[in-house]
C-alpha cells in the first residue's frame, strides 16, 4: 500500500479557480484536453458520477438510457456542476449525442456549451474532419476567454499530453510490481480526469518509485468496458486473491493516445484520438479490438478478460459476443456482465466473478 | 457472372416471377375490395393503389431470391445515400425494411430470439437483433435474402447501424463503407459537409471495384432525378393530409413508405406515387377521410409500432382518431428541394447530413409545432421507442412544450418498433384512453 495524498475533485476546482482558471465540465469520452489547458481552462470529467439520485434527470430521459448519461444530467441538474465555467458534451454515442442536444435546445444551461463531433473511423480524411472540428472548437473557447493561444503554446500542452500518456503506459507495465490494490491503482490513474497535469505527473512518478522487482504473484485479469464503477468490483476481484492487470476501458486505458506526428497541432491533436486505442464507440472493426485486447493479455500474461458492462450502452453489447468467441479461439477466456453505476453490485455477480476466477486459476 | 444464375434468374424473376405477381395485381386492382376483416364502419377501404405497393415489394424481394452472382448486392441503412449504387447496378436491400416486414407479419420477435441466443442482449435495436437473427438463422418470411458483396452503413440516423454493419462485416466478410455524418446540433458547418462529400467520393471507388464497372456520371444523374421526384410526390402525399378529413391515415403512409425507402432512383417509384397521388386527390374531391368520422387530428412521432399498427389504427378510428401527420414518414420527403440534379454529389453530401435523425431535439419540436400548424392538429403520440434512442431523448421536452406553449394534448407511449415484448395491448389502451379525453 502507498501512502499517496490525491486531492478530490472539489479541491481542485476550488484551488484551480483561486488561480483564475476557468473549469470545463467534460462529459465521456474522448476530447483534447490540452485544447482547453491551452486556454488556461482545467477539464474536470464527469463519469456518472456513480450512486446518484437521478430521479431529476428522470424528468428528461427515459428509463432506457444508461445510469452514466442519467448521472451525468442529475448531476448538473443538482446544481453540482453550478461552480463549472463551461460544459462539454463529446459526440460518444447516441445517448450522449442526445444529452447534448437537450442541453442545448431545453435546459439551456448559464454556462458555455461545446459540442465536439468525433469520427469514426481511422484514416487521413477524419484527421482532416477533426482538426478542422477542433479548429471551431478554439474559435469558440477564444471567444469565451479573450484570447488566442498561438501555436507554440498549443504545441506545449501537447507535449505535456503526450509525456503523460508515456509514464501513464510505463505505470501500466509496472502494474505487477506495485504494491497497490486494484482500487488504489485505479484511484490513481483515474485522478487524470480532474487533476492538472503537474500534479498528475507527480503522483505517478511517486507512485513508480516504488515499484519493486518481484511481479505480483496473483491471477491478472484485463478489464473492459466503460469505467470500473462501481468500484466494489476491484475490490472484489483482488478478495479472490487475483487483480486487475491492465485495461481495455473507456475512462482509461482506451485514452492512452500515442505520440501524434504532423507538427500543425490541430492535426496533431486529432491524430492522437482518430489513431488511438480501439474504442466501440469510434467503430473500431473486431480484430482491431481483438488484437488490442489480446495484445493486452499478452503483456500482462492475464488469465482471463471480464467484460464490465454498464447497461444499456449499446457499442459495448454490439461487440461481446464475436469479441468473446474471437477471445475464445484464441484460447482466453472472458466473462460478460453488466450493471447499472448507481447500484451496488449484485451478490450474483459478485458469484459469478468468483466462479470465473477460480475457473481460470484452474485451468491456467 | 454465372450462366447458371443468370438464367434462373431471368427466368424465375424475370420472366416468370415478373408476370406472375403482375397478373395477381391487375386481378386484385380490377377486384378490388378491401379484405374480409376490414373495419368499414370506421375506416375508407385502404388506398385502391396499395396493390402497387405490394407488387413493388413482391417483385422486390423475389429478385433477391435469385439475383446472387447476377448483379452485385448492397445491403445498406434506410439512410444511406444509395443514389450512386443504384447507378452502378446494385441490387440494394434495406435490412431495416425487412425488419419491419417481419415486424408486420409478427415474425420479428422469433427471429430476434436467433440473435439473442447467440449473445446480443435484449436491450440493443430491434431492427439490429432481427437481422443479425435472419443473417445467423436465414429465417425470413420472403423466402431468402441475398448474400450482400457490399455494405454501406450511414450514421444519419443513428450510431447504432455502425456496430450493427460492423457485426454484418465480419459475419459477410464483406468491404463496408461507412458514410460518417456529423450531427447537426444547429446548422451543419461547412468543415461537415466537405467531410461527407470526400466520404462519398471515396465510395465511388470501392463501390465501382465491388461492381466492376465505371460510373456513368449521368445516369447518376438520372438516378437523383428519380430519386427527388418521387420524394417530391410522397411530401405530396403527405401534405395532402392538410385536407379535413385527412385522405390517409399514418398508418397508410408507414405501409405505402416500403418503395420511397427501398425503391427511390427507379422510374416505377414515380409512376407508383403519381397514381396514388391521382386517388388521394380523388378521394378529397369526394371528401372521403380514412377515418369515417375524424373528430380529432393527431400526430405521430418516431417509428411505427410494426406489429401493431391494425390494433393501434382501429382502436383510434374507433374514437374518431385520425393520425394524419408523422415525423418519421415526412423524413422521406421533407429532403427532396435539396436535391440538385446537377451536382449530385454536392448535394447528396448536404442532403444526407439533415434527416430529422441527424439534427438536434430543438429542430425535430419545431417540424412537430409546424405540423400542429399546419395539419390543424389537436394532439400528439410521441412513441417512445426503447430500440430508437436518437429519435426518443428529447421527447419528454418535446411533449411538455407542446403540451405547454401550444396547448397540445400529447402522449409519451413507451413500446419498441419491432419487439411485441414491449407491448401491453390494455395499458396502452388505457394511455390512449385517457389521451384522447385529454383532447376532449
Amino acid at each position: 500500500m502507498l501512502h499517496v495524498k490525491i486531492p478530490t475533485r472539489k479541491e481542485v476546482i476550488e484551488e484551480e479557480k483561486s488561480k483564475g482558471k476557468r473549469i470545463a465540465a467534460v462529459y465521456p469520452i474522448h476530447y483534447s484536453r490540452e485544447l482547453f489547458r491551452a486556454f488556461n481552462i482545467q477539464p474536470v470529467e464527469v463519469w456518472g458520477p456513480p450512486k446518484t439520485d437521478t430521479r431529476k434527470a428522470n424528468a428528461h430521459l427515459q428509463s432506457y438510457i444508461c445510469s452514466v448519461v442519467q448521472s451525468g444530467l442529475s448531476f448538473y441538474l443538482e446544481g453540482y456542476l453550478d461552480i463549472v465555467d463551461l460544459i462539454v458534451v463529446p459526440h460518444s454515442c447516441d445517448s450522449l449525442q442526445g444529452l447534448g442536444s437537450i442541453f442545448k435546445d431545453f435546459i439551456k444551461p448559464k454556462q458555455e456549451l461545446v459540442t465536439i463531433y468525433l469520427p469514426r473511423e481511422k484514416n487521413k480524411e477524419n484527421v482532416e474532419f477533426l482538426a478542422n472540428e477542433l479548429k471551431r472548437i478554439y474559435k469558440q473557447l477564444s471567444q469565451l476567454c479573450g484570447f488566442e493561444p498561438d501555436n507554440e503554446r498549443l504545441m506545449e500542452e501537447i507535449k505535456t499530453e503526450e509525456e503523460i500518456d508515456t509514464l501513464v503506459l510505463k505505470f501500466y507495465k509496472s502494474r505487477g510490481n506495485l504494491p497497490l490494490s486494484s482500487r488504489e491503482f485505479y484511484t490513481i490513474l483515474r485522478s487524470r480526469e480532474y487533476l492538472p497535469p503537474d500534479k498528475f505527473k507527480s503522483i505517478l512518478e511517486y507512485a513508480l518509485l516504488h515499484a519493486s522487482k518481484g511481479k505480483l504473484k496473483k491471477t491478472g485479469i484485463v478489464l473492459s468496458g466503460l469505467l470500473p464503477e462501481p468500484m466494489d468490483i476491484l475490490d472484489v476481484i483482488d478478495d479472490m486473491d487475483a487483480f486487475v492487470a491492465i485495461d481495455d476501458m473507456a475512462c482509461c486505458m482506451r485514452r492512452v493516445y500515442e505520440e501524434g506526428n504532423s507538427s500543425d497541432p490541430f492535426e496533431r491533436m486529432a491524430e492522437r484520438i482518430v489513431n488511438g486505442p480501439p474504442d466501440p464507440t469510434k467503430g473500431n472493426s473486431f480484430d482491431e479490438r481483438f488484437e488490442f485486447i489480446k495484445s493486452l493479455v499478452d503483456l500482462t500474461s492475464a488469465k482471463g478478460v471480464i467484460f464490465y458492462n454498464v447497461k444499456f450502452c449499446e457499442p459495448e453489447y454490439f461487440y461481446h459476443p464475436i469479441l468473446k468467441e474471437k477471445l475464445g479461439k484464441a484460447q482466453i477466456r472472458s466473462l460478460i456482465i453488466e450493471n447499472d453505476i448507481n447500484e451496488p453490485l449484485p451478490q450474483q455477480t459478485i458469484t459469478r466473478i468468483k466462479a470465473f476466477i477460480e475457473m481460470i486459476r484452474e485451468l491456467s | 457472372m454465372d450462366v447458371k444464375d443468370k438464367i434462373k434468374y431471368i427466368f424465375s424473376y424475370k420472366i416468370a416471377g415478373k408476370l406472375l405477381i403482375e397478373l395477381n395485381t391487375k386481378k386484385a386492382f380490377k377486384n378490388f375490395k378491401p379484405p374480409k376483416n376490414w373495419r368499414t364502419d370506421i375506416l375508407a377501404p385502404p388506398l385502391r393503389t396499395g396493390v402497387y405497393t405490394k407488387e413493388i415489394i413482391a417483385k422486390h424481394y423475389l429478385e433477391g431470391r435469385y439475383v446472387s452472382g447476377v448483379k452485385p448486392v448492397a445491403w445498406v441503412t434506410s439512410g444511406a445515400p444509395i443514389e450512386i449504387l443504384k447507378a452502378l447496378g446494385f441490387y440494394i436491400l434495406y435490412p431495416e425494411n425487412h425488419g419491419a416486414l417481419c415486424g408486420a407479419r409478427k415474425v420479428a420477435l422469433e427471429i430476434s430470439e436467433e440473435a439473442e441466443k447467440k449473445g446480443y442482449s435484449i436491450d440493443i435495436c430491434s431492427y439490429a437483433r432481427t437481422d443479425i437473427g435472419a443473417t445467423l438463422s436465414k429465417k425470413t418470411p420472403v423466402g431468402k435474402l441475398p448474400k450482400p458483396d457490399l455494405l454501406l452503413c450511414c450514421t444519419n440516423i443513428c450510431q447504432t447501424v455502425l456496430y450493427w454493419y460492423r457485426v454484418l462485416a465480419e459475419y459477410y466478410k464483406v468491404p463496408l463503407i461507412v458514410i460518417d455524418t456529423p450531427f447537426v446540433y444547429d446548422e451543419a458547418k461547412k468543415h461537415d459537409i466537405e467531410y461527407v462529400k470526400k466520404q462519398l467520393e471515396a465510395s465511388i471507388e470501392v463501390s465501382e471495384k465491388v461492381a466492376g464497372k465505371s460510373l456513368s456520371f449521368s445516369k447518376l444523374k438520372e438516378v437523383v432525378r428519380l430519386s427527388k421526384m418521387a420524394a417530391e410526390l410522397w411530401l405530396e402525399i403527405m401534405n395532402a393530409n392538410k385536407n379535413k378529413p385527412a385522405p390517409i391515415s399514418v398508418f397508410d403512409q408507414f405501409i405505402h413508405m416500403a418503395p420511397i425507402v427501398e425503391k427511390r432512383g427507379d422510374p416505377e417509384t414515380v409512376d407508383f406515387y403519381s397514381k396514388m397521388l391521382d386517388e388521394i386527390r380523388e378521394r378529397i374531391k369526394n371528401g372521403i377521410g380514412a377515418v369515417k368520422n375524424e373528430r380529432k387530428r393527431v400526430l405521430w412521432d418516431n417509428l411505427p409500432i410494426w406489429y401493431k399498427i391494425r390494433f393501434l389504427s382501429e382502436f383510434l378510428a374507433e374514437n374518431g382518431v385520425s393520425v394524419v401527420a408523422s415525423t418519421y414518414t415526412n423524413a422521406w420527403g421533407e429532403l427532396a428541394p435539396m436535391m440538385d440534379i446537377e451536382r449530385p454529389i454536392e448535394s447528396m453530401a448536404k442532403t444526407y447530413v439533415y434527416p430529422i435523425l441527424n439534427r438536434g431535439t430543438g429542430h425535430k419540436l419545431k417540424t412537430m409545432e409546424t405540423m400542429v400548424k399546419e395539419f390543424d392538429l389537436d394532439g400528439a403520440i410521441l412513441h417512445s421507442d426503447r430500440s430508437c434512442k436518437p429519435y426518443s431523448v428529447g421527447q419528454m421536452d418535446q411533449r411538455l412544450k407542446l403540451l405547454n406553449e401550444l396547448g397540445v394534448a400529447a402522449l409519451l407511449l413507451e413500446a419498441d418498433h419491432n419487439d411485441p415484448r414491449a407491448f401491453a395491448d390494455e395499458q396502452i389502451k388505457s394511455r390512449l384512453k385517457a389521451f384522447m379525453e385529454m383532447m376532449d
